[in-house]
């Protein structure tokens, strides 16, 4: 075996573009039932892109098992929801006369179980992923991870972000020394310290835009815009350099039975694919909108020239109001059709190539051990991250 | 192994070639052997590991893996094995198989079938349960605790919330209209009605520059009359008769219950479509059908409450009917699905209870305003 296994990217464009927008369709046509079903072809197609050491990963997730996870989420969390949020509401206006109390309550009564369902997403990600045949796999532990994620937070914010990277690598170092691949188990290596450097050009990037308040504030209304416009771009190229080279530094200090990785992805590359991807995204929605008002202008006022005579605000009028209707219904599924299609094709397909092209296994002579592992049940699935809304974006 | 083998000559592609395998119980990857053997049973395809014994595919059982990326590759595997797969990269073995595999895209059986019904019911049930029994029911009991400085910080959230959303334009909310003499002329009206109510909160009442034949209650007792509404009425009469009805509303402070009924349901029905696309809009559609049912009994209510009020200021009831007549005229009654869209349905019923009940009143009617005031009132938004 060679003494290092480079990852190869297989996912093209044009088979995923017709995945997307076929199954966004079908999702949209079956009032979201199919999205269980989108949410695991898609899975299939990115897993089976990614190719370490030649060897496609296998997502063998099923939507049946999604669904009934979500079913059984959705008995559990409706009277929560439900209730709570009534209760949230009345205790709201009767002691503070506004309902922002309301979703501030009601954001933090939902927060532990926001890091309860990631985890159990994860967890459940894991026991459907493959790679060689062998099962990877995750132990127990949501709610001490929910916990533990409350109280990382709390720290982060109170020391006003300072110990951000803290919590990154303490977190993953949970969730990594968990994971299984087969019989051998993780284990993530390093110190939090090492995330430090990456982090200090989001902390520049902070510190040159307060400072640009201040000259602006003591009346340099130039010196001062500028400085905080500078520091806004660098704290956004900042969050990038951090998260990627967080995610590199991190993966190299893992192992699986003395099985290592090398990881060098790049930010400046992280960085074009975002502002690339979703640039064109919000050209083609442009396009669209445009391409739909004109239809729209053609067939109400039949094509004749916006002049004095017409009155714009008589528009509806003359209008039956199920047309009105469905050409907003039609304009509204278009736009979020084509935006998640399009970021699927132009943002996580470039991103997810970029990571794994970047990825080297290194010692894959441990894997000759390695055995299967059972399989995990998890009748519950992902089923809380699904009705949350939360977990992974794919 | 002993058995007849029947080779089928030159008719069937003969598959000879090499194919990666996964056995499903340890991360090796195996270059193995294929072939396309006939037996009694059916033909197979023996998979040969250098190192292991002999493996056996019948063709009939062999699945693809669907939605793989790598076209490359045809990724196999046994109907009922879930560990163990074949991937073929030889472009030629791939299209003898897909030839000569009947079954390739068969989908797999639905398991725990009886679990995901039994779920499924459960979910129904508890979500039906929550939103139809247990919010209105819970709604309907705090309701009466809120204290009127909290309705009235709801209702005025909600005051401006509307006024924004009946806007053509996103910056210029709809105009309350405040002609003095006009607002004077309302004042008179509502003195008259409310007479010797007991009120949780003054009413206050405003009109909106809009062309909508309406009214609508809020929370804290604000009373809304559009414009078109007053422009459609006759005689001062009809616009007392729907004020009368609006202040029912607020006498059982149905707006609050279903400020808060909403707060519960829309979660939970968040909580049901997740974020697939339009989810913002069925989510719209379906409290509106929820807060329209309530409407129904509410409306009943609010109507019985205008009878009496109307009655006991002299002001007889069938103006209410009257005004009713007129909205029927402007867009019709609507049955069956329109129906529970909106607000006031089923308006002939209520038109018959609103003639029957003049003989509530006790002394002999006179109008609510004289002409003078009625004047300024139709004027109120010029
Ligand atoms: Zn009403």
């Amino acid at each position: 075996m060679a003494s290092v296994l480079e990852t190869e990217y297989v996912g093209r464009r044009r088979p995923l573009f017709r995945l997307a927008l076929v199954s966004s369709l079908l999702t949209v046509l079956t009032l979201g039932i199919y999205r269980f079903w989108m949410k695991t072809r898609l899975r299939r197609f990115y897993w089976s892109s990614i190719r370490p050491g030649g060897q496609p990963l296998e997502y063998v997730g099923e939507p049946m098992e999604k669904l009934l996870g979500f079913l059984i989420a959705v008995v559990f969390l409706a009277f929560y929801i439900g209730i709570v949020n009534l209760l949230l509401m009345f205790v709201s206006f009767s002691f503070f006369n506004t309902n922002l109390w309301a979703y501030a309550l009601s954001f933090v009564g939902i927060v532990p179980i926001i890091f309860y369902a990631r985890y159990r997403a994860r967890r459940y990600i894991l026991a459907r992923t493959r790679w060689r045949g062998i099962r990877f796999g995750m132990d127990q532990g949501a709610w001490s991870y929910a916990w533990r994620a409350l109280v990382h937070w709390l720290v982060t914010i109170l020391s006003l972000g300072l110990l951000w990277p803290r919590m990154t690598f303490w977190l993953e170092k949970y969730r990594t020394d968990r994971t299984w691949f087969g019989s051998e188990k993780m284990q993530q290596g390093g110190r939090w310290q090492m995330l430090y450097r990456p982090y200090l050009v989001f902390l520049a990037g902070l510190v040159t835009v307060a400072i640009g308040g201040v000259v602006t504030f003591q009346g340099n209304v130039v010196a001062g815009g500028g400085l905080i416009v500078f520091g806004v771009l660098l704290t956004g190229y900042g969050l990038v350099h951090y998260r990627v080279h967080a995610f590199r530094l991190m993966t190299n200090t893992k192992n699986i039975g003395g099985i290592g990785f090398r990881s060098r992805p790049r930010p400046w590359r992280v960085l074009r694919v975002y502002s690339m991807g979703y640039g064109l995204a919000v050209l083609a929605i442009v396009a669209l909108l445009t391409g739909l008002g004109v239809l729209f202008y053609m067939a109400i006022l039949g094509g004749q020239p916006v002049g004095e005579d017409v009155d714009l605000t008589l528009i509806g009028d003359n209008v039956p109001w199920w047309v009105n209707t469905v050409f907003a219904m039609v304009t509204y599924f278009s736009l979020f059709i084509l935006w998640g299609v399009l970021t699927h094709v132009l943002v996580t397909l470039p991103l997810a190539r970029h990571y794994a092209e970047t990825l080297e296994i290194t010692a894959p002579a441990g894997l000759s051990g390695i055995k299967q592992r059972h399989r995990d049940d998890m009748e519950h699935a992902e089923g809380f991250a699904e009705a949350l809304d939360v977990g992974a974006a794919i | 192994m002993s058995e007849t083998v029947i080779r089928v000559g030159r008719s069937a592609p003969v598959l000879r070639s090499f194919a990666d395998y996964l056995d499903g119980e340890q991360a090796l990857v195996q270059r193995v052997e294929l072939e396309i053997v006939e037996t009694v049973r059916g033909p197979e395809l023996v998979i040969r590991p250098p190192e292991a014994p002999e493996v056996r595919w019948p063709l009939d059982d062999i699945r693809v893996v669907p939605d793989q990326a790598g076209k490359d590759v045809l990724m196999l595997r046994l109907a009922d094995d879930p560990v163990s797969r074949l991937l073929v990269s030889d472009e030629e073995a791939r299209a003898i198989i897909r030839a000569r595999c009947p079954n390739l895209h068969q989908r797999p059986p639905v398991k725990k079938r009886a679990r995901l019904l039994a779920w499924s019911l459960g979910a129904v049930a508890s979500v039906g349960l929550i939103i139809f029994v247990l919010v209105p029911l819970l709604s309907d009991r705090l309701a009466v605790f809120l204290p009127p400085e909290g309705e009235k910080a709801l209702g005025d959230v909600t005051f401006e919330q509307i006024r924004t959303a009946l806007s053509d334009n996103e910056f210029l909310p709809v105009a309350v209209c405040q002609g003095r003499s006009g607002d004077r002329a309302l004042a008179v009206m509502q003195a008259r009605l409310q007479g010797k109510l007991d009120l949780p909160y003054p009413v206050s009442l405003s009109v909106l520059d809009h062309k909508m034949v309406n009214a609508f209650t809020l929370p804290g007792g604000r009373v809304i009359l559009f414009r078109g509404l007053i422009d459609a009425a006759e005689t001062p009469d009809e616009v007392a008769a729907v004020l009368a009805h609006e202040v029912g509303h607020v006498v059982n402070r149905d707006p609050t219950r279903s400020a808060l009924r909403s707060a519960g349901s829309i979660g939970v029905l968040g909580l049901l479509f997740g974020d697939f696309a339009g989810g913002t809009v069925v989510l719209f559609l379906l409290n509106r059908l929820i807060d329209a049912t309530y409407s129904q009994d509410a409306e009943a209510a609010a109507d019985a409450f205008a009878h009496q009020a109307l009655a006991d200021a002299g002001v007889p009831p069938s103006a209410l009917a009257t005004m009713f007549e007129r909205l029927l005229e402007k867009g019709g009654d609507a049955d069956g699905i329109v129906a529970h869209f909106q607000a006031h349905p089923k308006l002939g019923d209520r038109i018959r209870a609103a003639r029957q009940a003049d003989r509530l009143l006790e002394a002999p009617a006179s109008p609510v305003l004289n002409d003078v005031q009625w004047k300024a009132l139709q004027g109120i938004c010029r």
